[in-house]
């Protein structure tokens, strides 16, 4: 196990390399001049030139990519050319943010898409099974922006129940910085005020963000689960006498969520990378919006930093799901 | 397991009920609950923006978003009166110039201080805009005729230009003169100048300071505590609420007073909303074609195929289909607002008949021209469209050629294009601001000139303007130059967009300047 961590983590630094090296060149080819959209609409050639030279963009890509790598080497991303602020710190506000709504998204996935897959299988063609359908097509087919409008009309504009915008109120200071993740710090610091209004504004963008996943981890499991039932070894284990509860979550989900797995590690990764539609909804301060506006502004620093990042992130969620097989699999363990 | 994942999600639920309990039993108890309803208190005013914004470092933005932030945090020796273009005292009381227009002396009103409590004097004067030079970014550019500031003593500072540049005056009211504490070297990091502590705080004597950015969700102002002004409201909130649905649903609610995000096709339901007003008027933002008259298409070179299309738009259809009616049929290039305006400037008018007449008097047939265009503006793709339906009903075939923002600034610069949509607006209240920028030869690019049109006669008659100090003889050059390019047609104008927007009808005291478009003169507003 040790063993293929490691391995995983040293190809990780290949990984980042690649990385940085087509998103550095992609970045610089491209038509546009970073340094003529910091000096303004109507700035003359002077202007361009100098800011061009401070940034050292009139130097030639490789040495500008050489000095790139080797600055990101001592763990330096640079300074964001729109907000001048180091790029790490950039990512490190927004970052936390998008995290924390994927991970509720996701836990809100996993936690109604699972049994709804699971009782959709074991009541085949009932009243059942045919509203997870629907709710699963649903879910795939509206649009993000859509949905979500109407979730804010609706939990905001009517009933007033949420907020429409934000990470939490304005008037409440975000809790002590610990992780980023304010639920998780207010519950650390014991904030309840925190805690309650950062709740409350998380709920909708997660509950809208989770739709589409929920939809297409109710799917997998549903099939995996019917796949599962009509198994030799299930109906052995019927014949033995175990049913009920035991046969459905030890004998058949069990294995029912190996295919699964692959399903929600990559699903968390377009979490992470697709919630620039739910942020703007929302108002979520996150990274979505602040890669959105770095790349219409040619911001490279930023954008190299951020796919670093995401990058990063994918091949850690590879390596847990594959950890997690080992889990669930003994077989694969090996 | 099972009753580890039982706790979960009874504490998750709990979490959410109570949450929504709170907020139903206490809904205005205590501001912190505003949320879902409303009614920020009168001493704050809230105003929804689209977006976050950069850096506010007034020595380097270009940005006009960030200057709400530095506009009410900073002061400058002179400033724009009410909503006029006019020139007042600021950090100034009073100014003199000299004959030959190089030599600018300002007296500086005592008691004036930054938030730090430092005194505004002349020798802080002098190193704000030597910082602004030494930056060499965007700002400094607006400044480049300058070559000498001395502070001769407390109170009194004296700008030395390298040449007679009668809208000086002008630039020193912009976003570009704001007057910086001289205490921000002390924050100075790898010799940046304070660069990089400034694009997120703010060091100025103006009646508000930065209190606290979240970046993404919003932005605080808190009173200046030893500025003299004392404005009503004692914070000023700026949120970020990146959809215009969801800033009308807050207007509505009464949880923002100010929604600057809303397009104009929603503006008609807006209206509609009880408690809220539209504050409606004409902006100097000119939306324009450039007709790229020497790297363009050859026949753009002949004035006849130039002001052939300009005959063949529609105007008033256009601006219907386009702005909803939100906007002015433009006179002339320098637009209504800005002293130099000519109403007795051609304009030209849809004319399909005449304008097909100029294209077989140029001998041009067939003509197939390409007209680009970016996402940056949402409405240029209507636009576009209706504009070529325009040309194709006098012969004209207009390929539209969308392309990303970036590489839409880079081809106007490089003249890679036929036609091309823009917006100006200038940035000093001077017609030097829009005919030195649209005409002068030496601009070409994105520097102003995108036509990339040259003319010698209008090239020396411009810098003939540009350096009379007399407003009389000025006006005259102008009004002569603006004939001759108005033949010349390098652009075609269509339109002076209005400003529009929504605000509570509690909101008192906004005065809106066309030169501060998108800034609040936060110290007289009151609700």
């Amino acid at each position: 196990m040790q063993k293929i961590i490691l391995k995983r983590l040293g190809f990780l630094v290949f990984v980042v390399f690649g990385v940085t090296l087509i998103s550095f060149i992609l970045s610089h080819v491209i038509p546009g001049d970073p340094a003529s959209m910091m000096a303004g609409q109507r700035a003359s050639k002077e202007t361009v030139q100098s800011i061009r030279e401070q940034l050292g963009l009139d130097q030639p890509l490789w040495i500008q990519y050489a000095d790139y790598i080797r600055q990101l080497a001592t763990g330096d991303f640079g300074i964001s050319i729109r907000t001048h602020q180091p790029v790490l710190d950039d990512l490190l506000t927004y970052f936390p943010a998008t995290l924390e709504l994927a991970v509720a998204a996701f836990a809100i996935a996993i936690l109604i898409g699972i049994p709804l897959g699971v009782i959709s299988a074991l009541k085949k063609n009932t009243f059942w099974d045919h509203f997870s359908r629907i709710f699963s097509i649903s879910g795939v087919s509206i649009p993000v922006f859509w949905s979500g409008l109407v979730v804010i009309l609706i939990f905001y504009g009517y009933l007033g129940w949420f907020p429409a915008n934000g990470r939490i109120d304005d008037n409440i200071n975000p809790p002590t910085h610990t992780t980023g993740f304010y639920i998780l710090d207010s519950l650390l610091t014991g904030d309840t005020i925190a805690l309650f209004s950062s709740v409350k504004h998380i709920f909708l963008p997660a509950l809208v963000l989770s739709f589409a996943q929920l939809a297409i981890i109710t799917r997998q499991v549903r099939a995996s689960m019917l796949e599962v039932m009509s198994q030799e070894y299930i109906r052995t284990a019927v014949a033995n006498g175990i049913h009920g509860r035991l046969l459905i979550i030890s004998y058949a989900l069990r294995n029912a969520l190996i295919p699964t797995i692959t399903v929600i590690g990559t699903s968390f990764g377009s979490l992470l990378g697709g919630a620039v539609v739910t942020e703007t909804v929302f108002g979520w301060p996150g990274m979505g919006k602040f890669v959105v506006d770095s790349i219409a502004y040619l911001d490279f620093p930023a954008i190299m930093g951020f796919t670093i990042l995401i990058s990063i992130g994918y091949v850690l969620i590879n390596l847990i799901v594959d950890l997690l097989y080992g889990l669930l699999n003994p077989q694969i363990r090996e | 397991m099972r009753k580890i994942s039982l706790i979960l999600l009874a504490l998750c639920f709990m979490m959410i009920t109570t949450a929504c309990k709170q907020n139903a039993n206490a809904p205005s108890k205590t501001t912190a609950s505003n949320a879902a309803s409303g009614n920020a208190a009168k001493s704050e005013l809230v105003v929804a923006i689209p977006a976050d914004i950069g850096t506010i470092d007034p020595a380097v933005t270009m940005d006009n978003s960030s200057w709400k932030i530095i506009y009410p945090t900073y002061e400058r020796l002179v400033d724009y009166d009410g909503a006029t273009t006019k020139i007042k005292p600021g950090l100034a009381k009073k100014w003199t110039v000299s004959k030959d227009g190089k030599t600018w002396t300002f007296t500086l009103e005592k008691g004036h201080k930054f938030a730090d409590g430092t005194e505004v004097d002349a020798k802080a004067v002098k190193e704000s805009f030597e910082r602004t030079l030494k930056i060499k970014k965007g700002p400094a550019g607006i400044f480049s005729m300058v070559s000498k500031i001395t502070a001769d003593n407390p109170t009194t500072v004296t700008f030395t230009l390298s040449e007679n540049f009668p809208p000086f005056l002008s630039t020193l009211a912009t976003n570009y003169g704001n007057i910086v504490s001289p205490k921000v070297m002390e924050y100075e990091k790898n010799g940046d100048m304070g660069q990089n502590y400034l694009a997120n705080h703010t060091m100025g004597s103006g009646p508000y300071q930065l209190e606290s950015w979240k970046k993404g969700d919003s932005i605080k102002l808190s009173l200046n505590p030893y500025s003299k002004v004392k404005p009503a409201f004692k914070s000023v909130v700026f949120k970020i609420v990146g959809d215009s649905s969801v800033q009308r649903l807050q207007l509505e609610k009464g949880e923002v007073d100010i929604a600057e995000g809303i397009p104009v096709d929603q503006i008609k339901d807006v209206k509609s909303i009880r408690n809220v007003r539209l504050v409606q008027k004409p902006s100097l933002v000119t939306d324009y074609v450039y007709i790229n008259t020497s790297k363009g298409n050859a026949a753009l070179q002949n004035k006849k195929v130039r002001q052939a299309l300009n005959e063949a738009i529609d105007y008033d259809a256009l601006i219907d289909a386009v702005q909803l009616g939100y906007a002015t049929k433009t006179r002339g290039p320098v637009p209504e607002g800005v002293w130099g305006h000519d109403n007795s400037v051609k304009q030209y008018k849809h004319n399909v008949k005449h304008a097909k007449t100029l294209l077989k008097e140029a001998g041009v047939k067939n003509l197939s021209l390409d007209l680009l265009y970016s996402d940056n503006k949402t409405w240029w793709k209507t636009e576009a469209l209706t504009i070529q339906s325009n040309l194709a009903d006098i012969g004209v075939k207009v390929n539209l050629k969308s392309v990303a923002y970036a590489t839409f600034r880079d081809m106007i610069d490089k003249g890679d294009f036929d036609l091309a949509l823009g917006v100006w607006s200038p940035d000093f209240g001077d017609p030097y601001g829009i005919m030195n920028y649209w005409y002068d030869s030496k601009n070409f690019g994105l520097a102003g000139n995108r036509a990339f049109y040259k003319n010698s006669k209008v090239d020396r008659l411009l810098k003939e303007a540009a350096t009379n100090n007399s407003k009389q003889e000025r006006t005259a050059l102008y009004k002569q130059i603006q004939d001759i390019v108005m033949d010349d047609a390098p652009y075609i104008l269509l339109y002076q967009k209005d400003y529009i927007l929504p605000m509570s009808k509690d909101v008192k005291g906004f005065v809106y300047n066309p030169m501060l478009d998108g800034i609040y003169n936060l110290a007289d507003m009151s609700k």
